[in-house]
């Protein structure tokens, strides 16, 4: 299946700037396996457009932006910025990073200044210039702080600033505003809009990853939406609200939850959670990194909720705090220990889920651990191979050699750490973190 | 309006002197007049027509006698930089180089230092033909490989740690490689650098003061470069207390304008390169620094550097793309090529070294001869002594340039120990020379080639080594014991440790060699049992090392954890076993490297010690090496060597990486 996402042609959206074509990005793990990470990735990226990228962790966002930008090689496809092919960071495109990854040593407008020293511009132009994208960027004032003396949103106006001073044609934002505080994203967010609409930016063209749906739908044109593992393009949404979009707005409101919907449909959930249907018995299923703890919070506040048993997923999320990354893999684990179902954007408690809910602290062990058994092989498999071993003990590494026949070694870790996690809180067995070692409870469990 | 220069201020600076400048212009004038006279004594001829170096013990030398030791150590440090930016960058930099350049640093900084000296030398000796710039050299050298590997290694960690998240900013800003060094890499490798130049030149005033006395061949006597370690040396064997005295204060002062002029200036300055989030509490402060930042004339002579530096034709502008962060995963054809010719090429190189090596040490039998194992040929001019050297010449029996006479040799001379004249005989019974009574059966026996070591020196050799290696574990335990209470209780009370940290890494900088003869008065006057007043020298200079480390892990304890611990009433063992020994440990075992280092260095020197006509001899492999130190590298040298590198890198690796394993991964407190 090769479909080209491309922009519909409507008015104020040009000719294609960035292109990706049949993009596959294979990791090599340690044990020498291949992990496909992007997988057959098409995507156009137009003038005067704002597309985000939208997916949960893992999903590759952050490697197809570096694809993209030409930080990383695609191990098979091409990525071709205004009709050149794209073999290292192009003169032209620019990149805002999570961690504003900012040189400590170098004042702000030194950093500023650092974008536009490879350009051979004379020095007083480029004073010139970084004096000015300074003050577009209200940094004015604090040209000669160090960031280290700066609060993290004015860290990532100066991320902005380095970025904007070379005059980018295309700027590319990797999860720009995830490590601020919300309010201070906001504000953040709505400048760069402002910048955008009224053109005070020459970009003409903007790619943000994001794993917020509401940022990705105030701040896009046009939404691709990212599956995990291996990492593919699901869906494409067109959002031509009217800005500056108003999150209350119902409209706002329904292509939230179109979204939500779709990130939620089968293809695009967790692995794991579409292969307990699938192959029920492998011990290479993939687990949401999640703590029980969590799990059973959620469920308490579905069955607690206006609407006993059953909630909208961008409004539990709202509710909640909760950003994609931190709700999908707690409805992915509900789901998958059987106590809840998501159906169309919204999650409904089945009725183990309920009774789970409403038991006390001893009975939601018992029930944990009786759902872990069936629906979690790995589970069932630890309890075996412990109770056939006279002391009732096997190191951990034991297990992960196991995991790394189907898995990278890092997935290896983070699956046998939630297992772990999971099977101590359902004192299915202990483990001892000194000696690395897995045992069975004492009184047999 | 010029678009181009908008502030031809910059471009002109004008001398804009401050009231600092009072102080900041005469310093600069006096530095550079210091460093100008400093290079003309160390320029002057020397040639074998020049007399004997020596020095003169009236104190009013000695600040002409430090100017030089600075000047010295100076240069060293300039060459390990240079050193570390070459070598440690291209280690960091190709994975062909790394295979080679990691390993051989490793071996080389397990080498004892002082072995350097002899190694060198001659070779340098040859370089600056007729100038005093040869010896110079040579003991510029020695301290260089006192100071360089811990700088190199930190250098090419902190190269290969560069956040990512920083490479890839540079990668899209399209920085050349070489801006890319400069802007990036050395910003980021700056302060773990310079903390490990820091603790380099802390430890460097030890062996300024063991290699200024140099022995040449060819020369009867040793020679006395002008500086404070040969002033030392020249006291010890006239035993002069007041010149002892006089150079230990001469040495302090060095030291605390060192610290004051150079070092904390340096540091402060530094702490701008600390990759860290937040800004620190308590932020280094530098009294110098301060007063350089107000001088208008250090600022215009940064200014002038700025010009210059701008001026220099930057990289033309490019419409390439950048370079890709990440390695090409899927190697070429033609790489695993080059890779399996180069790797075959290192292999084929290393074997020959050893072969190379292993026919030096033992000739080319290899130490055996018609399947049998060669004797040793022992020298049997014990003292090294030139005028029995003279006297076996006389009869035939020649002595080499460096005094040796070997057993081989006499025999020859003499028809296998047949023909002994009287007056040989008389020689050969003299106390100073060592031929074994029967000299005619010890003839007999094939031994190794003259000057070459047998198989059976090699295990003597190892059994010395595992005496002095006896000797370091003992004695760090002992300090340990001794300074850990005394640092955690310092640690717990921040006043003291405010005035105790300087004092403790003064100490550890203040060469303890200088303190060696305090020992030999004493052990010689009061008969001292020598294994157990001699050997805790080694560990004289190294214990301070594990001192502030303790303090500085102890006061690094956040106040939460001992509080905690309060509240749940640790007391006692429990309160050692449950969060001190836990918490300090990883700065323990950075002193535990330092201090072990430092005294297997140290063996070296403080195995043989004398005062005036006293000397004090400890069997073990630092003395083994000082005896061997001839003036010119010799196979025994080179086994002493080769054996103490081969010992201390399987202590690193069985010892210390463990415990460095165990800290990093277990007692991290962050």
């Amino acid at each position: 299946m090769a479909i080209a996402f491309t922009p519909k042609t409507t008015a104020g959206i040009g000719k294609v700037i960035l292109s990706a074509r049949n993009l596959h990005k294979i990791f090599k793990t340690p044990e020498g396996n291949d992990l496909l990470v992007l997988d057959n990735i098409n995507l156009e990226l137009a003038e005067g457009e704002i597309v985000a990228l939208l997916g949960r962790s893992g999903s590759g966002k952050s490697t197809l932006l570096r694809c993209l930008i030409g930080l990383v090689s695609p191990s098979s496809g091409e990525v071709r910025y205004r009709n050149r092919l794209v073999t290292g960071p192009m003169p032209g495109m620019a990149m805002v990073f999570q961690s504003f990854a900012l040189f400590p040593w170098l004042t702000v407008l030194e950093n500023v200044e650092l974008g536009l020293e490879t350009q051979g511009i004379p020095e007083g132009e480029r004073r010139r210039r970084a004096l000015a994208a300074i003050d577009l960027i209200g940094l004015d004032g604090f040209e000669s702080a160090y960031p280290k003396e700066l609060s993290g949103g004015m860290r990532q106006r100066v991320g902005f600033a380095r970025a904007l001073v070379t005059n980018p044609d295309v700027l590319l934002m990797d999860e720009p505003f995830s490590a601020l505080d919300v309010l201070t994203a906001e504000n953040l967010r709505a400048e760069l809009l402002d910048l955008w609409e009224a053109r005070r930016i020459p970009t003409k063209a903007i790619l943000i990853v994001t794993h917020n749906i509401e940022e990705a739908v105030l701040m896009a044109d046009r939404v691709l939406i990212l599956s995990s593992n291996p990492g593919r393009i699901i869906s494409s949404q067109q959002i031509d609200l009217p800005r500056p979009r108003d999150r209350n707005d119902p409209a706002f409101l329904a292509t939230v939850e179109t979204i939500y919907r779709a990130m939620t449909a089968p293809a695009a959930a967790f692995t794991g959670a579409t292969a307990v249907a699938i192959d029920h018995d492998s011990l290479g299923m993939r687990l949401p990194v999640v703590e029980v703890a969590r799990v059973i919070g959620l469920i308490e506040r579905i069955d607690a909720g206006p609407d006993r048993g059953r909630s909208d997923l961008p409004a539990l999320a709202a509710d909640m705090q909760l950003e994609v990354d931190d709700l999908f893999p707690i409805t992915d684990a509900a789901e998958l220990l059987g106590f809840a179902q998501v159906r169309e954007g919204d999650i409904i408690l089945l009725p183990e889920g309920v009774k789970l809910a409403r038991s006390d602290i001893q009975e939601r062990k018992m029930i944990v651990a009786e759902h872990l058994m069936n629906r979690v092989p790995l589970v069932a498999h630890i309890r075996r191979v412990l109770a056939n071993r006279p002391d009732h003990r096997a190191p951990r590494e034991r297990f992960l050699v196991e995991l790394e026949d189907f898995m990278g070694a890092e997935e290896a870790e983070r699956t046998l750490d939630t297992v772990i996690d999971w099977g101590r809180y359902a004192e299915l067995f202990e483990y001892d973190v000194r000696e690395e070692r897995l045992r069975l409870p004492e009184n047999g469990g | 309006m010029r678009a181009t220069f908008p502030d031809t201020g910059v471009l002109r600076p004008r001398l804009k002197l401050t009231p600092w400048d009072v102080v900041v212009v005469p310093l600069v004038i006096v530095v550079i007049l210091l460093l100008t006279i400093a290079f003309q004594g160390a320029a002057q001829p020397f040639d074998a027509a020049t007399p004997d170096l020596t020095v003169s013990l009236d104190p009013l030398n000695l600040p002409y006698y430090g100017l030089r030791t600075v000047f010295r150590m100076f240069l060293a440090v300039l060459l390990s930089l240079l050193f570390t930016f070459t070598v440690a960058t291209l280690a960091a930099k190709s994975r062909r180089a790394e295979v080679v350049i990691i390993p051989a640093l490793d071996f080389l900084q397990s080498l004892p230092i002082l072995g350097f000296l002899t190694v060198t030398t001659a070779i340098f000796l040859g370089v600056f033909r007729g100038s005093l710039l040869g010896l110079e050299a040579a003991s510029i050298f020695a301290i260089f490989t006192s100071q360089v590997w811990n700088m190199a290694f930190s250098f090419y960690h902190s190269l290969i740690t560069v956040p990512r998240e920083l490479r890839e900013a540079a990668a899209v800003l399209r920085l050349s490689p070489w801006q890319k060094f400069w802007k990036l890499e050395v910003p980021f490798a700056m302060p773990s650098l310079i903390w490990n130049t820091m603790m380099s030149v802390s430890g460097g005033w030890f062996f300024v003061v063991a290699s200024e006395v140099i022995a040449v061949v060819g020369r009867d006597n040793d020679q006395y470069l002008p500086g404070v370690g040969s002033y030392i040396a020249l006291a010890i064997e006239q035993a002069d207390i007041a010149a002892m005295v006089y150079a230990g204060l001469t040495l302090l002062v060095i030291i605390l304008i060192y610290d004051q002029l150079i070092f904390r200036p340096i540091v402060a300055w530094s702490e701008k390169f600390k990759f860290e989030q937040s800004e620190a509490q308590e932020v280094a402060q530098s009294w110098m620094l301060r007063l350089l930042q107000r001088s208008g004339f250090a600022g215009s002579l940064s200014a002038i550097g700025a010009v210059i530096r701008r001026r220099i034709p930057t990289f033309p502008v490019s419409e390439a793309p950048g370079s890709r962060v990440e390695a090409q995963s899927e190697s070429r054809a033609i790489d695993r090529v080059l890779d399996r010719v180069w790797y075959g090429f290192v292999i084929a190189v290393t074997l020959w070294a050893v072969w190379f090596l292993a026919t030096y040490m033992f000739g080319p039998g290899l130490g055996f001869e018609n399947g049998r194992v060669l004797a040793a040929n022992p020298n049997v001019n014990t003292d090294l002594s030139p005028e029995i050297a003279r006297q076996f010449a006389t009869f035939g029996v020649t002595a080499n340039p460096d005094q040796t006479v070997w057993l081989s040799d006499v025999c020859a001379a003499t028809a296998g120990g047949t023909q002994v004249s009287a007056e040989l005989a008389a020689l050969l019974r003299h106390e100073r020379v060592n031929v074994p009574d029967d000299l005619v059966a010890a003839c007999a026996v094939p031994m190794a080639p003259a000057g070459k070591v047998a198989w059976s020196e090699v295990w003597e050799c190892l059994w010395l080594g595992l005496l002095t290696t006896m000797r370091v574990v003992l004695w760090i335990g002992i300090s340990t014991l001794v300074w850990t209470p005394i640092g955690v209780w310092i640690g717990l009370r921040p006043r003291v440790a405010q005035f105790v940290q300087p004092l403790a890494q003064f100490a550890a900088a203040f060469p303890a060699n200088l303190l060696f003869p305090v020992a030999v008065v004493l052990i010689a006057t009061y008969a001292l049992p020598q294994d157990l007043f001699q050997a805790p020298l080694m560990i004289l200079g190294a214990q301070w090392y594990i001192l502030f480390n303790v303090i500085a892990g102890t006061v690094s304890i956040p106040n939460d954890l001992k509080e905690a611990a309060q509240v749940l009433g640790l007391r006692g063992w429990a309160w050692w076993r449950k969060l001190i020994i836990p918490a300090i440990f990883p700065a323990f075992v950075t002193g535990g490297i330092t201090a072990s280092g430092g005294s297997w260095n140290a063996s070296i020197v403080s195995e043989i010690v004398s005062w005036g006509s006293t000397t004090l001899t400890l069997s073990g492999l630092g003395a083994y090496i000082a005896y061997w130190s001839t003036g010119e590298f010799n196979p025994h040298v080179g086994l002493g060597m080769l054996i103490m590198g081969l010992l201390v890198l399987a202590f690193n690796r069985l010892f210390w990486r463990r415990l460095y394993l165990l800290a990093e991964t277990r007692f991290r407190l962050d």
